[in-house]
């Protein structure tokens, strides 16, 4: 999006990539932010209620709970309610984010009880620091399958999407994005072209989905 | 006082790091000797080797490991055909907290080593010992400080190991989570710093213990207790 915006000739913007929280906390305590995007929309009700946006956060982007698998895997699961993963783990782990910890494990934790698949494989999983952790779990082959989100799998050629997890079997993946106090007009001009038209061309292009 | 969990924790920490001193502490002593004691072509290039992990990322130590023992590693099949697998295994776990605190350990005992008199040695020799009787007899016991020194070195390390851990093997409960991946979990989860803040206390006390156990046995040193 940055290289779209350079090549559009616009200055292109100094990016800082982190956890939603500790760029929250960054933020809070200061640090010269003018746009904040990102993956938990708690966070930016947190800076909101710290009167730290200078506009309302807008809902940018939507995104998905896949189950992967390495490339070149036999593996099919459909997934349903009561659906076995353990059987289809082999005595292999299923690679996630860390549930405890990592917004996508949490996710992939809540569309796992909801189809009643979590007791069972809570045992057999392979909790990783982050989802890139999880997907590089299984591009190697560690683990045969893995829970990732669709923008991750389709990033990464040496995984295959097996199947998606329904919208319903977990609280919805919203990316939101907000000016922060004290932003100026490129921010605002940058935060508007990315949710234009062209922009979301491009969004599409990596997987993400509006919601 | 510790919940299950917690103990279960602490426990698996103890494993992985003795585990972890046990398996590296023959093989860094070998090192030590062949660094203080011997001249030989490559000498240079082992000694940046044996220092990798102490500059590397530990993540990138953790990765390398994962490219080479993985199940779908270079050397993983072939380890895995003889029963040795380390992925998602506490062995893993040990063995990336070998592995990182390995220049620690090398360099505690290489430096006891050269610190004694050369002469000590050649005289056993002129004595008529055989190279193996002068490491065994007077080598080693005279290093027993910078062992002992270099062992607590490896223990510390080991028992706060992370990124190596946590790319090479995950961070699976009872099996691989150990003191600084469970912290490192809690602190990620709101409200759950009460429970980071108790094992951030337990991990103290197990260095501070750690400490305790090593100056006592630098003390009680093999030959210092003989002659007394």
């Amino acid at each position: 999006m940055a290289g779209a915006w350079r090549a559009a000739g616009h200055a292109a913007p100094r990016i800082a990539y982190g956890a939603s929280s500790a760029l929250a906390r960054q933020a809070d305590a200061g640090a010269p932010a003018e746009l904040f995007l990102s993956a938990d929309l708690d966070w930016i009700d947190w800076l909101a209620q710290r009167r730290r946006l200078s506009g309302p956060p807008v809902r940018l982007l939507a995104n998905d709970l896949v189950l992967v698998a390495p490339a070149a895997s036999q593996a099919q699961v459909r997934i349903a309610p009561g659906v076995d993963l353990v059987r289809a783990l082999a005595g292999g782990r299923l690679a996630v984010a860390d549930p405890r910890a990592v917004p996508a494990g949490r996710y992939a934790r809540a569309a796992l009880e909801s189809l009643g698949a979590w007791k069972a494989v809570e045992p057999h999983l392979a909790p990783a620091a982050d989802v890139r952790g999880a997907l590089a779990l299984v591009a190697r082959g560690e683990a045969p399958l893995g829970i990732v989100y669709r923008t991750d799998a389709l990033a990464e050629p040496r995984v295959r999407v097996v199947a998606a997890f329904p919208e319903s079997s977990h609280p919805p993946i919203v990316y939101g994005m907000a000016l922060l106090s004290g932003s100026g007009a490129d921010a605002r001009a940058f935060a508007a072209y990315a949710a234009s038209p062209p922009a979301r061309t491009l969004w599409a292009r990596h997987g993400f989905r509006f919601p | 006082m510790l919940s299950g969990e917690e103990l279960g924790i602490v426990v698996l920490s103890l494993e992985v790091a003795l585990a972890s001193v046990a398996a590296s502490l023959p093989f860094a002593i070998g090192v030590a000797w062949l660094l203080a004691r011997r001249d030989f072509p490559g000498k240079t290039a082992l000694d940046a080797l044996v220092h990798l992990p102490l500059v590397l990322p530990p993540v990138v130590v953790g990765y390398l490991l994962l490219v080479v023992l993985g199940r779908g590693g270079v050397l993983g099949p072939a380890l895995a055909s003889m029963g040795i697998v380390f992925a998602f295994r506490w062995t893993g776990a040990a063995l990336a907290a070998a592995v990182m605190s390995f220049p620690l350990v090398v360099r505690a005992v290489r430096l006891s080593m050269e610190a004694i008199d050369p002469r000590i040695e050649a005289a056993g020799r002129t004595l008529g010992a055989r190279p193996w009787r002068v490491f065994a007899t007077l080598t080693l016991p005279l290093a027993w400080p910078g062992i002992v020194t270099g062992a607590l070195l490896g223990f510390a390390r080991s028992l706060g190991e992370f990124g190596a851990t946590i790319t090479f093997v995950a961070s699976i409960p009872g099996e691989t989570e150990t003191l600084p991946l469970a912290i490192y979990a809690y602190t990620q989860v709101p409200g759950a710093e009460g429970h980071a803040l108790r094992l951030s206390i337990l991990s103290v006390i197990l260095s501070l213990a750690a400490l305790a156990v090593s100056e006592w046995l630098v003390r009680r040193r093999p030959g210092a207790a003989r002659h007394a």
